[in-house]
């Protein structure tokens, strides 16, 4: 199986796991092996889609010169650690939602509150964080129907009672769907290292079996 | 699922190949294992804030007087002991369907389990190990 070629990088073929880097580093500049060739381009999200390798040895027949288990390996632990990098990154973005998203239902909360006793027609007495460790007792008179809401960015708006529920309800709304999609792309990501984890297992299997073979 | 429980005997290496059907399941298993986890997590999280709640009705009932606090956001209103309550039991319809929601996605995420891994050990035998640790 082994071409004439591969005779010539190989200093050792029984411990193949003690090459020299250079012998490594050798075949990684020589090979026709690249990042396409491992992934199956990319999904609908711009995620670059894991190969699933069905026949390991013809898969790395495919290469000139034939592609050995460690160049193999290196390729896709390369792909794997790109991808747990990125999965962290999404586990953050998706860890941020889970905390803006209470903030907004809370707010939401509030303003509709203060719009039912305005609807009432009652005055609301209500303890509000002046300072860190001090409230102090307003009363309110609901009939004014303005709320003022922070948009960030130190700027601040007033809104009447609806406004100030519609435009809390459209970012929540905006705000649970890119948890959505951020959730599915973490799925498919994950799907993604375990491809490459299981490729990786297999073809270290298949080096271990082609060695003991060709030793027997 | 990553690379544990060291190497196996000649006798007990199993040869089946790994197909793209036996992929999918694994990924498909590997996921099902971490949205477990996430409802197993909200489900107690929940849990805790029903027991919060339930602290607070009951000192609403024991409570003396009109003026209750209720917290809203970042700031407390003054309300009846009555709208409290009302407040009170309506959180707690919300929670309670939600965590029965998340109880009943667990139940669905062990049985499909089940059935995957009887799938995969059968394909793989001891060359798999699909257990939490």
């Amino acid at each position: 199986m082994s071409s004439p070629d591969e005779a010539v990088v190989t200093t050792d073929t029984q411990g193949g796991d003690d090459r020299d880097v250079n012998a490594l580093a050798e075949e990684a500049d020589n090979t026709s092996l690249s990042m396409e060739s491992i992934t199956d381009g990319k999904n609908e999200r711009g995620i670059p889609v894991v190969k699933f390798i069905e026949d390991i040895s013809a898969f790395a027949d495919l290469f000139t010169p034939e592609a050995s288990a460690e160049l193999l390996i290196g390729a896709f632990s390369d792909l794997f650690s790109k991808f747990k990098a990125y999965e962290q990154n999404l586990s953050q973005k998706r860890q941020t939602f889970q905390e803006k998203i209470p903030e907004i239902e809370k707010s939401l909360a509030l303003v509709s509150h203060l719009k039912k006793k305005k609807e009432k027609g009652e005055s609301v007495v209500t303890r509000y964080n002046l300072a860190d460790t001090i409230y102090t007792k307003a009363e309110l008179d609901c009939n004014a129907g303005i709320v003022n809401l922070w948009l960030g960015a130190n700027v601040m708006l007033e809104y009447t009672y609806d406004e100030a529920i519609e435009l809390l309800s459209s970012k929540l709304e905006n705000a649970k769907k890119e948890y959505e999609e951020t959730t599915k792309d973490l799925a498919f990501t994950r799907n993604q290292i375990i491809t490459a984890e299981v490729n990786i297992s297999r073809i270290y299997n298949w080096d271990i079996r082609k060695k003991r073979a060709s030793n027997s | 699922m990553s690379g544990q429980g060291g190497m196996l005997a000649p006798e007990e290496e199993n040869d089946a190949e790994v197909r793209l059907g036996d992929q999918e399941n694994i990924n498909k298993f590997g996921r099902l294992n971490a949205r477990l986890y996430e409802v197993r997590g909200e489900r107690d999280d929940l849990k805790k804030k029903l027991e919060r709640i339930d602290d607070a009705s009951t000192e609403l009932m024991m409570g003396s007087g009109d003026r209750v606090m209720l917290l809203l956001g970042d700031a407390f209103f003054e309300c009846t002991e009555e709208e409290a309550t009302e407040h009170c039991e309506a959180e707690v319809e919300r929670f309670q369907s939600t965590v029965d929601e998340l109880e009943e996605e667990e139940g669905r995420i062990l049985t499909e389990q089940e059935e995957l891994k009887k799938l995969l050990y059968a394909r793989f035998g001891k060359s798999i190990n699909l257990e939490d640790k």
